[in-house]
């Protein structure tokens, strides 16, 4: 009899609540860890005033800095095209974004993601993430023609995403089904715009809106869109639907770390224009993740660098010297030297500011042409069971709720073959800190207290299933700052001359990073991976 | 002014308004009961409580309102009356409405709410009654009104604490309601026996009193046999075990030689006739492979199909996988339904295993000549997984080379998209299928699927073992399919699709209608 018990357990938890006190039942015994990867070794590379004198010296043939996609593309390439000779500091956190853990529950670890989680069905111009995808098994057959076949398993399991708008759950992320006549024309509307704009080429006979982002049409009509914030846009354009607008900021948040009104619109366009990837065995639109999110992928391309050619630690600083550069190295064994031909900064820009002094003279100054880093908040509730829910539309991967400052959460066991669902369970939960400036954000997380950080990061679960149920089921939760969570497209993006400058950069000093698109994705992570590596080839 | 006879009476008065506690706290017992109990039943306990509260209140305020209509003289025996009513009625509350849920669903709803406006009027008058008694007896106005709420809202306090608390996980709903019956009845005595020289006719009220009384401790006492009888009433047998287990709810029953079990409410077998469903799913394969040695069945606790797939000398050995390790036990430790099975689960070549299907296929290597996937319908995404291309890829790999794969497959009557959608999907998955189907008259007509790696399978001519339902001429008719049952066209099901779930879903609410 579950039923009664739960209405028991309800009105016991209910009474305890009405006692003065007990509404800190959540800070009994739920232990919370804190991770800041990278915080402190990015402020002491911010305020280094002298640099440690090295106590080792290492040559190679190209040194890549950072073992985030980027840098593990440009690794993987080297090493798939026979080049031997190169190295892979790894960083202040190995695989970067695509960073995963495990939450050990009774029943045994629950892989997780710290970042990034799924990918989108490639373009057909990203052939090097449909060879990466395929030589993993990603991809079973067909890697590079219109419609490849994707490893079902990979494929998010259905149900994929639902939405809780207006106190109960839809099916889908836009809730064309429960407005009125008006807005779902609205609805249908966009959506056959940005259908159109995904087939549509510029003048230059290029596809408008294209991942790579570089390979999009140079169109100057197209272009102008990068002038206004997308919110602007759609409301010149006569979209005024609250639950459109809601839907594209949460977008917005989720891609780009900012809201519809300071997201560029055409990059706002490019998220549902620039993708067109379609498969043999499933819909457009199909996403493919794993528990653990994108670390599986980064451990296959970092499977492909033989242990000799990683170094764990990070670059301190990178300067040009007769004949190649030299690499001043924190690692745990010491300060190191590395004497390389060329080395690729694989690492976040604001990062390569502190640690390549020439960084003005490649063309970039920091001050006007470094873009805007949304923090982040990435966090994982490990959970007893799963938490009651009442309604037709059950549990999805992806679940959002309508309007809230989260961006949702996504369950880490979803793609689980299993007859009943896991005693235990993870559900991750994401958050860009969209509603105050990036700076005064980062502030606030840098010292924000493990409880502050828990009432941001848990907005959404509280908000779908109560405090009660949720501190009842929960028995740990780890939180992870990231407080240079991604580079936000502003309008103007598409014409700094700062970015542009860093990547056509071929001399001693590469850089391979998303950033250098003004986005943080893996499909462009591994666009300028591959590169770096082809101009170190 | 005290004089020789206010000092008791003030004595009494006190007990009158300690009462007022104890009337107090049984009224807000009987509503949350009511909430509770509906919730439980009917499900939605936010629309159940709040409709339950407001049906009491209103019912309440209409019991005020009557309570004028009682003369000044009459009050005190009124409101022993009134409490003896309300602790029988208020008492036998949940008892009833879990026995009348269990035989007819659909008064439910009016009885519930007639009782729960029944309860309301007789509570409602209870307190206006008390302050007339008291104010009566000449106590001060302001006072006593003070005094009167004071308790009401303590004792509504009291019980709202202890009910979720201790009441009703630890007695239940039946048993808590007796007990608050008892209160109003032992108030009634108490009250009776403190006034019996003001009450007209107190001894024949203080005989009902005891009546009442000892009804409700009888209640009390057999409310535990009340609500297994009630879930007879479910079930339609007698339950002859029931329990409840992390992942679902075990009900055995037995109407003389029909032994059922029932998952979650949903018949599994039936022993009269479940053998035609066994040797449907076993023998097919079984008769035709003589060669085969090791079977790994997934699901089917029971033991029943371990029963059939024992009687070929040829098996050296059997895995049972089975999620739930209380379904295993009860089948191999349970002496009567270890019968049904033959003690099959016991048996030296079989070893079972408590484990999720989908875990164990991934985890685990071995191999087998014959798998038997004998899984709950596909009635919710989790379940529909274990139907799906990628697991029944996977159920290859655990194939000998000629092995066979039999999947149990819903009803091709009943859930003819959801039947011819696992035929797709075995295909799909690189399977040659042969479905069939056989008629199981405690399920209709029923489907299987037998999925080879290779062509060429034929179904048996004979069996070398004895079956009592299965013939040339039966298995001749179980794999042809009449002109009303050929297939639809279906989409095979894919994880990222889930098609099967949808088919399942819109296929049974056909049947329903």
């Amino acid at each position: 009899m579950d039923r009664r018990r739960l209405i028991q357990a309800g009105l016991a938890a209910g009474a305890l609540l009405a006692l003065p006190g007990c509404r800190q039942l959540r800070d009994f015994g739920i232990p919370i860890t804190v991770l800041r990867p990278g915080m402190s070794e990015g402020h002491a590379l911010r305020d280094a005033t002298t640099l440690p004198a090295p106590t080792r010296e290492i040559r190679c043939g190209v040194a890549i800095l950072g073992s985030g996609i980027a840098g593990l593309s440009a690794a993987w390439r080297l090493a798939k095209e026979g080049v031997d000779d190169f190295l892979l500091v790894e960083g202040p956190e190995p695989l970067g974004n695509a960073a995963a853990g495990a939450m050990m529950s009774p029943t045994g670890p629950i892989p997780h993601p710290r970042g990034a989680h799924y990918l989108p069905l490639p373009s057909r111009e990203s052939a090097t993430v449909r060879e990466i995808l395929f030589e993993q098994g990603l991809i079973e057959a067909d890697p590079f023609a219109e419609r490849p076949r994707f490893a079902e398993t990979a494929l998010v399991h259905a149900p994929d995403e639902r939405l809780l708008f207006g106190g109960q759950w839809h099916e889908g992320l836009l809730p064309t089904d429960a407005v009125g006549p008006i807005e779902a024309a609205q609805h249908r509307r966009f959506l056959a715009f940005v259908a159109d704009l995904t087939h549509r080429r510029g003048r230059d006979g290029k596809r408008l809106f294209c991942v790579p982002m570089v390979e999009s049409s140079r169109d100057a009509d197209w272009r102008r869109l990068d002038g206004v914030p997308f919110r602007d846009w759609l409301i010149a354009q006569g979209y005024t639907s609250p639950t459109l607008h809601a839907w594209l900021d949460y977008v917005c948040r989720d891609e780009y770390g900012a809201g519809s009104d300071r997201v560029s619109a055409w990059f706002g366009l490019h998220y549902f224009a620039s993708r067109g990837g379609h498969a043999a065995n499933a819909a457009d639109g199909a996403l493919i993740t794993w528990p653990d999110g994108l670390a599986g992928i980064a451990r296959g391309l970092l499977a492909r660098v033989p242990t000799e050619r990683r170094l764990a630690g990070h670059a301190l600083r990178v300067e040009e010297a007769r004949g190649g550069v030299t690499i001043l190295c924190h690692t745990p064994a010491g300060v190191v030297r590395i004497h390389a031909r060329r080395a690729i900064c694989a690492m976040p820009l604001h990062v390569a500011a502190h640690v390549v002094p020439t960084i003005r003279a490649l063309g970039l100054d920091p001050a006007r042409h470094l873009p805007p880093q949304a923090p982040w908040l990435v966090a994982n509730f490990l959970l007893d069971g799963f938490p009651q829910e009442s309604g037709d539309e059950p549990l999805a991967w992806d679940n959002v709720i309508h309007a809230s400052p989260g961006l949702g959460w996504v369950v880490a066991t979803h793609q689980l073959i299993r007859a009943a669902r896991p005693a235990h369970t993870v559900f991750t939960t994401y958050r860009a800190l969209a509603d105050a400036s990036p700076t005064e954000a980062r502030q606030r997380l840098a010292t924000a207290s493990a409880d502050e950080l828990l009432d941001l990061a848990g907005i959404d679960l509280r908000a779908a299933y109560g405090e009660l149920e949720l501190w009842r089921r929960t028995r740990a939760v780890e939180i992870t700052v990231r407080g240079h969570g991604m580079s936000t497209p502003v309008p103007g993006s598409l014409a700094n001359a700062g970015l542009a400058a860093l990547r056509e950069a071929d001399g001693p000093v590469l850089f391979a990073h998303a950033d250098l698109s003004g986005f943080s994705v893996f499909e462009e992570a591994v666009w300028w991976g591959e590169q770096a590596a082809r101009k170190a080839l | 002014m005290p004089d020789a006879r206010s000092a008791p009476a003030a004595a009494t008065d006190r007990l009158l308004i300690l009462s007022v506690f104890v009337v107090a706290s049984c009224g807000l017992a009987y509503e949350l009961i009511a909430g509770a109990l509906s919730s439980y039943l009917l499900g939605d306990s936010v629309l159940q409580f709040s409709s339950i509260i407001g049906c009491y209140l209103f019912a309440m305020g209409v019991g005020s309102h009557l309570s004028k209509y009682v003369r000044d003289e009459d009050a005190l025996a009124r409101f022993i009356d009134i409490e003896l009513l309300v602790g029988i009625v208020g008492g036998v509350s949940a008892t009833l409405l879990f026995l009348l849920f269990a035989w007819m669903s659909a008064p439910f709803r009016t009885v519930l709410y007639a009782l729960v406006f029944a309860l309301g009027v007789l509570v409602g008058m209870e307190i206006p009654l008390v302050m007339r008694v008291l104010h009566n007896r000449q106590a001060q106005f302001s006072e006593l009104v003070s005094r009167v709420l004071t308790f009401d809202y303590l004792g509504a306090l009291v019980v709202s604490l202890l009910f979720p608390l201790v009441l009703a996980p630890k007695l239940g709903l039946s048993r808590t309601g007796f007990l608050f019956g008892m209160a109003n009845a032992a108030v009634a005595l108490w009250t009776l026996w403190h006034y019996r020289a003001e009450v007209p006719g107190a001894r024949g009220r203080f005989t009902r009193g005891v009546l009442a009384m000892a009804f409700l401790v009888i209640g009390l006492a057999a409310s535990e046999h009340l609500t297994r009888w009630a879930e007879r009433g479910l079930f339609g047998d007698e339950v002859i075990y029931a329990t409840t287990t992390p992942y679902q709810r075990i009900v055995v029953t037995r109407w003389k030689d029909d032994t059922r079990l029932h998952i979650n409410g949903n018949l599994q077998f039936s022993s009269r006739d479940e053998h035609r469903y066994h040797e449907a799913l076993v023998h097919p394969a079984l008769a035709s492979m003589p060669w085969a040695r090791r079977v790994l069945v997934l699901g089917g606790g029971d033991g029943l199909a371990v029963r059939e797939i024992l009687r070929y000398p040829n098996i050296e050995h059997i895995t049972l996988v089975d999620l739930d390790p209380a379904m295993t036990d009860l089948f191999t430790r349970n002496a009567y339904l270890a019968g049904l099975n033959g003690g099959a689960l016991s048996d030296p070549r079989v070893t079972v295993i408590n484990a999720d299907a989908g875990q164990w296929l991934d985890e685990n290597a071995e191999v087998f000549d014959l798998i038997v996937a004998d899984f709950p319908d596909p009635s919710n995404f989790g379940l529909g997984k274990l139907y799906s291309v990628p697991i029944y890829r996977l159920m290859a790999k655990h194939l000998s080379a000629n092995g066979a794969l039999v999947v149990q497959s819903t009803s091709p009557w009943f859930a003819p998209r959801s039947y011819w959608c696992i035929d797709a999907t075995l295909r799909e998955a690189g399977f040659v299928t042969q479905p069939y189907h056989a008629y199981v008259p405690s399920f209709g007509e029923w489907g299987f699927n037998l999925a080879t790696r290779r062509p060429g399978f034929v179904p048996p001519e004979s069996y070398p073992v004895p079956t009592r339902f299965l013939d040339a001429d039966t298995t001749r008719a179980m794999f042809r399919f009449p002109p009303d049952m050929r297939p639809p066209a279906v989409e095979p099901n894919h994880l990222n699709s889930q098609t099967l779930v949808h088919y399942f879903e819109q296929d049974w609410r056909n049947v329903v209608r």
